[in-house]
């Protein structure tokens, strides 16, 4: 077997849900005094002793219900977010989290975000000088590109976001559901693009709720539900079983 | 120790981003208006003016060449102000970037001080010739200034750091840190000079760490002495309490700062 780019072992996240959220100093300080205002916490396991262990050059999907914990799970793994419980090995580096709504500033054009969302990544103005043309090229952006991208729709927002992650040349890319957006023929570049990534040694974890998709792309998937693993396998028997474990509400 | 090892080298790696991160403040602040930078000039020009009105002509505070009084205090209190200002957004304003990619998030506070310093040195250019029209003998004490001046960036800096960081817990800081910057500048001598303050009020402004950087800048430029021992030293102190704390509770709070944005 390949050598194990992502080991991710009992992890366990939770987070704190903070009902009638105290704010501000103001409310905390009201709060004090009138037990009503008081914040009422709960905590919630997003993740419950997950296991996931994924080989370079895989594509795995993660399928489940909407708050089983894909996202969160993605999120830890790009490191945005800490384990509270078990442990995440990545051995490699990890492009950017391509989600809707991905992370640009939206008074600034398509190419400063360019530049500025490949820094983030401790990238030099050379190197990103020699990838900038590629990205306007995939993106298929050329005459938006000294627009803010305020002035952006959201197929324009998730090409840009799209082609920046898939050209930083990292060793994994984190894909949240995110090819609903674009069109068709955006969705056909970007799936031709992951696999040709995916024969070049890369690896790839794919979000998603289109089951055919993650059948016909990804070689084994996860689905999980509340938290955990309820099933792992081959990806076309993972989201065959999809409709028996997820009950219909 | 070892964790402000990384994080300095990490501003190092990141020198791109630090770039990026000042030059998108400076865009989103000043694209679309002509004169640009030049509006950062407006606030001290007119305070300098008003002051000037204020002070010198109708309560005939007795100090020659008042303006450049007022000069010395005003521009470094000015980046003081701003910065600390602009620190309580450096984290929350950019939940989109930290949301999305792991990055040293000290970048973001250092970032902001920055474009703020630079303001500052901006500002600098255009005020500093008046020292020579005002004074005709400069000392050359005048070459403290940049190490005071680099001091108080540091200073600042640990004030950013503290303060972005409770802003993502608590919202409001910003309305508090207004309220605490006004009362600061009356309480540090600014306006009027230290000696002007009588006997035990002096202990109130000694203890506040603006006091110490102004009267040092006052000193090298405006008295042309030798700044005293303690006031150096005072300044010293405060800059290292300000970034030992201010970035041991950065540290310990940014693994949270996603969760609570």
């Amino acid at each position: 077997m390949a050598k194990l780019i992502v080991e991710v072992q009992d992890l366990w996240k939770s987070f704190c849900i903070r009902h009638n959220r105290n704010d501000s100093l103001k409310e905390r300080f009201i709060s004090l005094f009138d037990g009503r205002r008081r914040e009422r916490r709960e905590i919630f396991w997003a993740l419950r002793g997950v296991n996931l262990k994924v080989a370079q050059g895989e594509m795995v999907g993660i399928i489940g219900p909407n708050g089983s914990g894909k996202s969160t799970l993605l999120r830890i793994i790009a490191g945005i977010l800490h384990p509270t419980k078990g442990s995440v090995i990545v051995r490699g580096s990890v492009a950017p989290l391509i989600e809707i709504g991905v992370g640009f500033h939206p008074e600034l054009t398509g190419q400063e975000n360019i530049y500025l969302n490949a820094s983030l990544y401790g990238l030099t103005r050379k190197e990103i000088d020699r990838i900038y043309d590629k990205v306007v090229e995939f993106s298929g952006l050329e005459d938006f590109i000294d627009v803010p991208v305020k002035n952006y729709s959201t197929g324009m927002y998730m090409r840009l976001g799209f082609a920046i992650a898939v050209q930083l040349d990292m060793d994994i890319l984190l894909v949240d559901e995110v090819l609903a957006v674009g069109d068709e023929a955006f969705q056909r570049k970007c799936l031709a693009k992951m696999q040709e990534l995916k024969e070049r040694g890369k690896t790839i974890l794919f979000v998603s709720h289109a089951l055919d998709l993650v059948s016909r792309l990804c070689d084994r998937a996860y689905l999980l539900i509340d938290g955990r693993v309820a099933m792992e396998g081959v990806a076309e028997e993972v989201t065959g079983c999809y409709n028996k474990k997820v009950p219909i509400q | 120790m070892s964790s402000w090892m990384t994080g300095f080298i990490g501003l190092i790696r990141y020198r791109e981003l630090v770039r990026n991160l000042v030059a998108k403040d400076l865009k989103v602040k000043y694209r679309g208006s002509v004169l640009g930078l030049l509006w950062s000039l407006l606030n001290p020009l007119a305070m300098i003016v008003v002051y000037s009105l204020a002070f010198q002509y109708i309560l005939r505070i007795p100090l020659k060449n008042y303006p450049l009084f007022l000069i010395t205090g005003i521009i470094p209190w000015n980046f003081f102000s701003g910065a600390v200002i602009a620190s309580s957004e450096a984290i929350i304003g950019n939940a989109n970037l930290l949301k999305k990619v792991k990055f040293p998030l000290e970048i973001l506070p250092f970032a902001t001080i920055l474009f703020n310093f630079i303001q500052l040195l901006f500002a600098l250019l255009v005020f500093f010739p008046a020292v020579f029209w005002f004074k005709t003998e400069v000392t050359p004490l005048i070459l403290l200034y940049l190490p005071v001046l680099g001091l108080q960036f540091l200073f600042t800096l640990g004030v950013a750091f503290f303060l972005s960081s409770i802003t993502t817990r608590y919202r409001d800081v910003r309305h508090l840190t207004e309220v605490a910057l006004m009362v600061l500048f009356w309480l540090t001598p600014i306006i009027y000079s230290i000696s002007m303050v009588p006997g035990k009020l002096q202990l109130l402004i000694k203890v506040n760490p603006l006091a110490a950087f102004i009267t040092v800048y006052q000193d090298i430029i405006y008295w042309g002495r030798l700044p005293r021992p303690e006031t150096f030293i005072s300044m010293v102190l405060w800059t290292c309490l300000s970034l030992g704390v201010g970035y041991s509770l950065f540290r310990r709070r940014q693994r949270v700062f996603v969760e609570e944005l």
